[in-house]
Order: structure tokens, then sequence, then C-alpha cells
């Protein structure tokens, strides 16, 4: 059981003046059960790609496959709502599809459509604005009056609510504070471990890749980069300098002692315990 | 969603795109004019002869052209089923049972539908090759002896521009909210009545809400930059006619009198 994607293309308004390819043969394969980051420029094709797995994008040619679901080019997709409830999808700009009057019956939306029965639909929904840390004053509020921030986290609270197995979430923290998108980001974390969630995150912190995904996929111009394991993709200067990114200062001053003979452990992964770690060696 | 392309400006390199706006517009005007005058098949065939010249020089893709006409489909259909019932002259060409059908029923609706074709080729034609900053420049211009009737002739053309300038934005907009509620269930196609208006109603909120946002923003956005509504604004790109200009107008204006010809040639 995975998912894979082999040889997908796919063209934005095909036969017209506007005609554009944002993927280009994909061929790619992911584990359930991971945190998958994928990163790549903006215009990469990360939000186009990402739309594939719950059938909101048909491939122009190529085959996605998510655990039993086959979307192939050319083809009737029927089960799409059956797919929609396995892969939950957080947009990009998520705050944007509010639209019920007040935040439970926003988040019990999902589950409702997806044919739940009112009543347990905003048992759902109240312990899913819990989850992600909406004030239980707030459930009656209409979308309108909370901050963007907020709006973001009831948007994934709608998604959270339909119990997917797939969590696709488009850069679910741009333009949250730092310490509010940590506390998602660790949201995310005990989802993936507590509740066996496969989640795929689009995002261009390279802190948070570092810090909480498992693997990388690297897209450049709708085609795939590269693909690694977290360890592998931040211990070599080559990988993240193909990939075009900027790594995190810990990893930046890891490398460079690596480069002069100090080599860290790679479980050091934060300022203090790099702290830590060089008082130590220094007393010695 | 993606397939309205009505009003839309497709950027190419082409003689319809370097023309001035106001020749355009008034070129437009003309041919709209002659396009309904009765003229009869010469008349069309001669004007259609060149509005299809026209597109192939503004190397526009006639399937974009067609693919604007789709929206009218049902309308045309409309219109010839009406017409096959009510006109009642001519010749008796076919009948089944109670429903007959006259030659001038038939000659009346095509003449409909080839009028409405060649309307919708001559506006597609000047949206398509028109940049929307421009049109409004030419509005404005060819608006301006209205300003001693105290019309507000620049409102009026910023109002349209913006207009258009938002029409693929707003379009846009529609397709991510779509697809947004998509995964959260929402289908658009099966289920009760009072779930299909949940389902319109989850579309059409966010595009209020994101809609009145915009143009909050946008206005802001203005304001920032120095706009004042009504204020006397000078212009950074001023409109210069070419000769191809005076060529296109000159045209299309013999092309109307021409028309009129016809029509009055015929009516004798
Ligand atoms: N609806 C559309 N029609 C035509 N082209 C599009 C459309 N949406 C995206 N594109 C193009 O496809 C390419 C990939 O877009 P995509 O949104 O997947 O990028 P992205 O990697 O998600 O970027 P970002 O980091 O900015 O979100 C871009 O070059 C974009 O211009
Ligand atoms: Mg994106």
């Amino acid at each position: 059981m995975s998912i894979r994607f082999e040889k997908v293309d796919y063209e934005y308004s095909p036969n017209t003046p506007f005609a554009f390819q944002a993927l280009k043969e994909i061929d790619l394969e992911l584990s359930l059960g991971k945190i998958t980051a994928i990163i790549g420029a903006t215009g990469s094709g990360k939000t186009t790609m990402v739309q594939h797995l719950n059938a909101l994008l048909l491939p122009t040619a190529g085959k996605v496959t998510v655990q039993d679901f086959e979307i192939e080019a050319n083809k009737r997709f029927t089960q799409v709502k059956a797919l929609r409830q396995k892969v939950g999808l957080v947009f990009q700009f998520a705050e944007y599809q509010l639209f019920e009057e007040t935040l439970i019956k926003d988040v019990a939306f999902g589950p409702k459509n997806f044919g739940v029965a009112e009543h347990e639909a905003e048992e759902i929904a109240k312990s899913c604005l819990r989850t992600v840390g909406i004030d239980e004053l707030d459930y009656e509020k209409s979308p309108l009056e909370l901050s963007g921030g907020q709006k973001r986290r009831v948007a994934i609270a709608g998604i959270l609510a339909m119990s997917p197995e797939i969590l696709v979430l488009d850069e679910p923290t741009a333009g949250l504070d730092p310490q509010g998108a940590k506390q998602m980001m660790d949201l995310f974390k005990k989802l993936n471990s507590e509740k066996k969630i496969t989640i795929l995150i689009v995002t261009h912190n390279m802190e948070h890749v570092l810090d909480y995904c498992d693997e990388v996929v690297v897209l450049d111009h709708g085609k795939v980069l590269m693909q690694t394991d977290i360890n592998t993709f931040f211990e070599n200067d080559e990988y993240m300098e193909k990939a075009n990114i900027n790594p995190p200062s810990i990893i930046r001053l890891k490398n460079l002692l690596k480069k002069n003979g100090i080599s860290i452990s790679k479980d050091v992964v934060t300022i203090d315990g790099m702290v830590k770690e060089l008082t130590k060696r220094l007393k010695k | 969603m993606k397939n309205v392309t009505l009003g839309q400006y497709i950027p190419l390199d082409s003689f319809f795109h370097r023309l001035d706006p106001r020749s355009k517009i008034c070129a437009m005007m003309a041919l709209l004019i002659a396009v309904f005058i009765p003229t009869g098949w010469w008349g069309y065939l001669i004007i259609g002869t060149i509005v299809i010249f026209c597109v192939l020089v503004s190397k526009l893709q006639l399937d974009f052209i067609f693919k604007a006409m789709k929206p009218m489909l049902t309308m045309l259909l409309f219109l010839g089923i009406i017409n096959i019932l009510v006109i009642k002259t001519g010749d008796l060409w076919l009948s089944f049972g109670p429903i007959n059908i006259y030659s001038d029923a038939v000659i009346q609706t095509l003449y409909i539908i080839v009028r409405l074709m060649m309307m919708i080729m001559i506006t597609t034609l000047l949206t398509a090759t028109t940049k929307p900053m421009d049109m409004t420049l030419g509005i404005e211009d060819l608006l301006l002896p209205l300003e001693k009737l105290k019309v507000p002739t620049h409102d009026i053309a910023m109002m349209i521009s913006l207009a258009l300038r938002f029409i693929p934005t707003l379009i846009e907009e529609a397709d991510r909210i779509l697809k947004a509620q998509a995964s959260r269930g929402v289908d658009l196609e099966n289920g009760s009545l009072k779930e299909k208006i949940s389902a319109v109603l989850s579309l059409i909120v966010p595009m209020f809400v994101s809609c009145f946002q915009r143009a909050d923003d946008l206005a802001d956005a203005m304001e920032a930059r120095g706009y004042v509504v009504g204020a006397q604004r000078v212009r950074y790109k001023t409109l210069k006619f070419k000769f191809g200009d005076y060529v296109v107008i000159i045209v299309a204006n013999i092309l109307l009198g021409l028309m009129i010809y016809i029509a009055v040639r015929m009516s004798k």
C-alpha cells in the first residue's frame, strides 16, 4: 500500500494559448505512515502535484495510485467521494473556504457531506476545534470574526473532522506566527505518531522539514529533482545546493564543522543540543 | 470554469494587438452596426469574410472564438424553437403532425444565428487583442466629449477596466473555492435539493467574502498610491494614432457604408 505517481504529466488549459505543462513525467513512490515534505521554488508544481492526490486534478498522462484507488489519464474516475474522504487536502490559504455562520457548523460541514449525522458531526467538530487549539468560547462565533491564523486553524479542523487516513497540507503554516506554526507542526507530528496518519506537507520552511519530516521530495520546474530521507538530504551540501535551498543555520554550522574535521552526531538538531555537545567536547 | 473565454485578453503579437484601442473600438462599433443592417446573404458574406480574415490576422485560434460562443448555444437553440413555432409565413417545408416548419422561420433563425456569431467574433476580436488598461484609456478618450455634460467619464472607464481586469481573477478564485469545497465532499451534481442548496451556498458565501475583501484591499492600494476619485490625472501612457489606425477606421466605415448601400438598393 502506498502512494504512487507513474509518469504523470499535467497540463493546464490544454489546446489554448494559455497551455502550460505544470508537471512533467512525475515518478514517485511514497510509503504510508511517514511525514513527507514536498519542497521546491514557487511555481515548481507542488500545489498542482498534491491536488492529484484526491482527484481534484486528473493527470493528462500517466497514473496516480493512492492505496487501492487508481486515477488514470483519459479514464473516468468514479470513486471520487470515497477517495476524498480518505485523503484530506488542506489548501494553501485555506482560510478562504469558510462559509457557515459558526465555526462548529463549518467544521461539521465535511463530515455531514460524507453522511455523518448532524449531532455526531457537531461532536466531531468540537473535538477537532479543540485539537487545533481554538478557544471554546469562540465555537459559536462567525468565521469572519477570526484572525487569519485562527481561520487557518479552523480550516484545518474542517479537514481533520473527516478523519482522513492521508493528510495533505499545502503550506499550512505560511502566515502563522512562529509559535502558532510550531503548535500546528507539533499537532501534525502527533497525528502521525498517534493515529498513524500519513502526512504530506508542502512547505518553504526548512526548519520544519528538518524538525518534523522523515522524507523530502524536491520539485523543480514540474519535475522530481530528488527524493531522499531527511538525514541524507541535510548531510550533503551538494544536495541542498542542487535543490537551491538555504539550509537551517544549525545544519550549516554542523556541515561547516564537519568540513573542518569535527563531526557531530545526527541526533543533534537544536541549538541547545549543539551548545551542550560542543562544551562537552571542549572540556575533554 | 476555465473554459470561459469571453472577454479575455490574449497576449499575442499581431497587427490588431498593436492598434490604438480607440480605432479598434470605433471600428468595432461600425462593424456591429453593419451586422445589424438587413442586407441579405450577400452582405453577410462580405462582412463574414472580412471578420474571419481579421481573426486570422489577429493570430487568435478559431476554436478560441468558438469557445467564446459556447455560452450562447442554449440561447440560440431556444430562439430557433420559438421562431419555428411562431413564424408561419413562406413555403411550408416540413410538417410533423401539429408542427409545421415554414421557410421563413428557418431563414429568420439562420439570420439571427449568423448575426450573433459575427457579433461575438467582432467583440472577441476587440477584447482579446486589447489590454484592459488600454481599453480604459480608449473608452475614456472616446467618452471625453461627454465630460462637458458632467458625465464622470474617467470613473466610468475605471469601473469598466476594473471589471474586465477582475474577470480572470474571479474565475480563478471560484475555481479554487470549488476545489476546496470539493475536497470537503461537496458534490454539486448529486444529492437532494437541500444538499444542493447548501453546496451552492458553500461556494457563493466565500466568493462574496473574498470579493468584498479584494475590493477593500484594492481601494486601499489605490488610495495609498495617491488615487483620488474625481481628481485631475495626468497620463503615463498617451495614445497615438498610426497609419494602420486610420486604415482600420476607414475600411470599417466604408464597409458600413457599403452595407447601407446594399440595404437601400434591396429595399427598392
Ligand atoms: N489554473 C492554472 N492555469 C494555468 N497555469 C497554472 C494554474 N495554476 C498554476 N499554474 C502554473 O503552474 C505552475 C505550477 O503551479 P503550482 O501552483 O503548482 O506551484 P507551487 O509549486 O505550488 O508554487 P507556490 O510555492 O507558489 O505555491 C506555475 O508556473 C503556475 O503558473
Ligand atoms: Mg502552491
